[in-house]
């Protein structure tokens, strides 16, 4: 491997020298935070003030699974901190904060051609790539695994640094003194960081910084219920009395609000007609903006508040023309065609592939409809454009992209636009679109003033891109004992991770990266369907389907239709054979021990009767990358449909940081993934959703929550992000207990949907 | 002209008053921590109380308001001592915060009239829609918000905002004024 990427990389230097010599040469980058006064900077992560606050900078953004708190920790551990003297301040756009984990996860997206000389954080062609893009996208789990080691390093150089500053004190060896608690200590002598810290600056950190012997960890054991937390989250305090602030409460001096239409979702939109006339003298009214931005048409109509701006809107009536709107009845027939037609691209195979051609003993078909994110916070931005700079404030987890997409929108420079972060509210991978930051800077621009853009719940529904519809046909041959001797996994769904890959990366408009990646293969978007077994003979393949929809990502991913096709699967193919369907499972586990025995701790959890005798408890489980998870539903169907009475999880996510918001996590995850298996599905006539509330999507509610449990496995693995984990295994186990229930086997996501 | 009292204040509105008292909040009071989710009633993230009932602010006018007294998340305590605020972070039962202000009115309207709420009254009162998902922990810290109401638990989860840094220092020996 390491000489073949040699040789790809030599060749590719001789082929064009200059650009990748350019790209392969060393950067240094201008330190990213602005210490106040009597603050001194440590690294990128941390800065010290004499009245011994410890601010440290996070470079992902918040949406409510915790990276505020876990970066934090990380670095307080390390530094030997007072959890109550830490501060936290959201990390500026930089270079520094490359995320290196998710570029080279990402590397099929931006080298798609030779992902695979960069798929490694260390590649030094991920870095570079990584730091020249300021690419400090938060997705796929990856904040732990990008900026524990970093911001750990920094802290433990800081420490070194303040022990140095003491033992210069007290003229002893800096190796001989400690710190905790926010002190540096010597033989009963103590120092706070406070009052070191400037003295502390000056020092050299030792290289390699000496890291304390154990990462930070918290172990399942250490928290019964009732326990008290040792890591509070640092975000609640502020988010419970309102003065949490989201992009859509910014509010600057003289600002106008805007509201927003958009054209359908379609090929070639324009603005055909719209009333103005119907808004004169409104009280209020500032002007309309016509844009066009990433592809589609929209009027924006702005006013001295939000409501009044709607209203304005709403009486203009403005008309879209659109060429191709997209069609549920035709993304139905593209998927049929895929799945019987078109040439598949064989993703992973193992064992004899010629013993899975053509028909197999048993094929059933799998189904999953799109679905939107209904996030409860709609998009929203607010600009100011001033001399020629963009000042921009928005929710958004590829920041570097939204300063592109702006920039782009009202041709300027991307140094030009100045970007705060702001916390998101609940965006489910929503919010690595970046729509809002270039129709606000349009907005900004035509009317001159501060704007502050809010999308209705009705455009989110309506722009907002649904993740992409699958179909999947698994078959499996099976032998005298109805264990699984070949398995196939024939998954029809659009290249939807390329396709937003193009749309991240490249700036495409939405029918432009569809067109880009049409045909194409695309393992992302099947990950997760190799399934843990243990099966002889193994075949996954993906058929392209091209759809004329375009569709985005969102928690889960592609784990979220995988892990039920694999489950339901495997669960009926338990049925088949007239075996229990957690033995069946375990009896192909013998190389993965892990799974195994988070399948054994949620049947003691959830006291697993064996699914039989219509006792209403499905089981399921699934592995994503190092983490894994086993869930045990209980569920019934009465007269107002589905009812999931419990949930039980048991996970292992390898070294736990925070074991209290790694818990939220997986409850959250259950939470969501639920509801996708009972609604969230949309269809589309003429570029429109069929539906724009909230009430209509079946979301559950505190009265419909089931009872849920979560347990961890106690490990010392490296540590594997739990944030979609819980979303996976959910909607298999509750097809599973359903069918335990009725006898009813619902192959189909969302469950019903034919009933909502 | 609309005149309401808006946590504790008078406070007349230059608006339409056929402006739903949400956008009245937010865009003319600055009161942010009102949400706007949805605008037809199906989130309650814009949950606040008028005259002591949890109404949906999208949902009724500032006329409709006039005289009456509007009470919103940052007037619901001047320092995040309310129980449910309290039990709500001590529970951690918030992840992105964006439904919290909703929730925490509709259970803190829920308190004001029943210091005893059965698990049935909680969840009929809480119609909120949470996507990140706290809801395994939300009957759990109404529960304990419902004790302390009763005076009998405390909670010291959530510190006030703005402690004066001398404060700071004689809690935790780190600080220094």
């Amino acid at each position: 491997m390491a000489v073949t990427r040699r040789g790809i990389l030599v060749g590719a230097l001789a082929g064009g020298g200059l650009a990748l010599g350019y790209m392969l040469r060393p950067r240094r980058y201008p330190l990213p935070l602005a210490p106040g006064e009597g603050e001194y900077a440590f690294d990128a992560w941390i800065k010290i003030g004499s009245d011994g606050v410890v601010t440290v900078a996070v470079p992902q953004v918040e949406m409510g699974q915790g990276i505020t708190t876990l970066i934090p920790q990380v670095v307080a551990h390390e530094l030997g901190a007072d959890w109550r003297q830490v501060a936290v301040e959201p990390a500026p756009v930089s270079g520094l904060y490359a995320n290196l984990a998710l570029a080279a996860k990402w590397a099929p997206l931006w080298m798609p051609l030779a992902p695979s000389l960069a798929d490694q954080p260390e590649d030094l062609l991920t870095r570079r790539w990584a730091q020249d893009r300021r690419f400090n996208v938060t997705a796929d789990g990856t904040e732990l695994a990008a900026y524990e080691g970093p911001a750990r390093a920094a802290a433990a150089s800081a420490r070194a640094m303040l022990m140095q500053a003491a033992a210069a004190r007290w003229k002893v060896s800096w190796e001989e003194c400690e710190a905790g608690d926010g002190f540096v200590t010597h033989e009963g002598k103590r120092l706070p960081f406070g009052s070191l810290a400037e003295e502390a600056a000056a020092f050299s950190p030792p290289s390699p910084p000496p890291l304390r012997a154990e990462a930070m960890a918290e172990r399942p054991g250490e928290f019964p219920p009732g326990a008290p937390l040792r890591y509070p989250r640092l975000d609640l305090p502020a988010k419970v009395d309102g003065s949490w602030t989201f992009a859509g409460d910014v509010r600057l001096p003289g600002m106008v609000h805007a509201a927003i239409a958009h054209a359908p979702i379609g090929l070639n939109t324009s603005i055909s007609g719209l009333d103005e006339a119907a808004v004169k003298g409104m009280r209020g009214y500032r002007g309309i903006v016509r844009g066009m931005t990433n592809g589609g048409a929209w009027v924006a109509a702005v006013a001295t508040d939000g409501w009044t701006a709607q209203a304005a809107l709403t009486r203009m009536a403005p008309r879209f023309k659109v060429a191709a709107g997209a069609d549920s009845d035709l993304v139905d027939a593209a998927m049929d065609e895929a799945l019987h037609t078109v040439d598949a691209a064989t993703i992973h195979t193992q064992g004899d592939r010629e013993s899975l051609r053509g028909g197999l003993p048993l094929q059933l078909r799998y189904e999953v409809a799109p679905a939107i994110h209904a996030a409860i916070e709609t998009a929203a931005a607010a600009a100011h454009f001033s001399e020629g700079r963009l000042e921009l404030w928005v929710g958004t987890q590829a920041p570097e992209a939204a300063r592109e997409a702006a920039a782009r929108a009202i041709g300027l420079q991307t140094r030009d636009v100045v970007l705060y972060p702001m916390a998101i509210g609940g965006s489910f991978d929503r919010r690595l679109e970046n729509e809002p930051a270039a129709q606000a800077a349009v907005i900004a621009k035509a009317i001159g003033k501060p704007v502050q853009l809010t999308w209705s719940r009705r455009e989110e529904f309506r722009a907002g891109l649904p993740r992409a519809p699958v179909a999947a046909v698994m078959g499996a041959r099976v032998d005298a004992e109805g264990a699984i001797a070949g398995w196939r996994a024939r998954i029809a769904v659009p290249a939807t991770a390329r396709e937003f890959g193009r749309r991240l990366l490249d700036g495409d408009a939405p029918f432009d990266a569809l067109a880009a990646v049409a045909g194409k293969a695309d393992a992302m978007a099947v990950e997760g369907a190799v399934p843990p077994y243990d099966i002889p003979n193994l075949v996954v393949d993906h058929v392209p389907a091209k759809i004329g929809l375009p569709t985005a990502r969102m928690r889960g991913n592609a784990h979220a239709w995988t892990a039920f096709f694999n489950e339901s699967f495997v669960d009926e193919l338990a049925h088949k054979a007239s075996r229990e369907p957690l033995s069946y499972r375990m009896a192909m586990l013998g190389k993965e021990t892990r799974l195994a025995e988070c399948l054994q701790r949620v049947a003691v959890l959830a006291q697993w009767g064996g699914g039989g005798d219509a006792s209403g408890q499905g089981i399921a489980c699934h592995v994503m990358g190092e983490g894994r998870i086993a869930v045990v539903a209980s569920a019934r169907r009465d007269e107002n449909g589905v009812r999931v009475d419990r949930l039980s999880a048991v996970a292992d996510i390898g070294r736990i940081v925070n074991y209290d918001i790694a818990r939220q996590q997986i409850e959250g995850g259950l939470v969501f993934g639920l509801g996708l298996a009972l609604g969230c599905a949309v269809r589309y006539e003429g570029g429109r959703p069929d539906s724009d509330s909230l009430g209509a999507m079946g979301l559950p509610k505190l009265a419909d929550c089931p009872a849920i449990e979560v347990e961890f496995i106690d490990s010392k693995a490296q540590p594997a992000d739990p944030g979609e984990l819980g979303v996976a295994a959910v909607a298999p186990a509750v097809a599973n207990a359903l069918y335990s229930a009725t006898g009813l086997r619902l192959r189909r996501l969302p469950f019903f949907g034919e009933d909502l | 002209m609309t005149r309401l009292t808006v946590n504790d204040r008078p406070v007349e509105f230059a608006m339409d008053p056929r402006t739903p008292l949400l956008w009245a909040l937010r865009d003319g009071a600055n009161l942010t921590g009102t949400k706007y989710g949805c605008g037809v009633g199906d989130c309650g993230a814009c949950t606040v109380m008028v005259d002591g009932a949890a109404l949906r602010a999208c949902l009724i006018t500032l006329a409709e308001c006039e005289g009456r007294f509007v009470v919103t998340i940052e007037g619901l305590s001047h320092d995040r001592s309310h129980p449910v605020q309290q039990a709500m972070v001590a529970e951690q039962a918030i992840q992105c915060g964006f439904c919290t202000p909703g929730i925490v009115m509709s259970a803190a309207a829920l308190l004001a009239h029943n210091a005893s709420p059965s698990e049935a009254e909680i969840k009929a009162a809480i119609p909120n829609l949470c996507r990140c998902g706290v809801y395994p922990r939300l009957l759990g810290a109404v529960q304990r918000a419902a004790a302390v109401t009763r005076r009998e638990d405390t909670i010291s989860a959530a510190p006030a905002p703005g402690i004066a840094p001398e404060d700071a220092a004689r809690a935790v020996p780190a600080l220094k004024p």
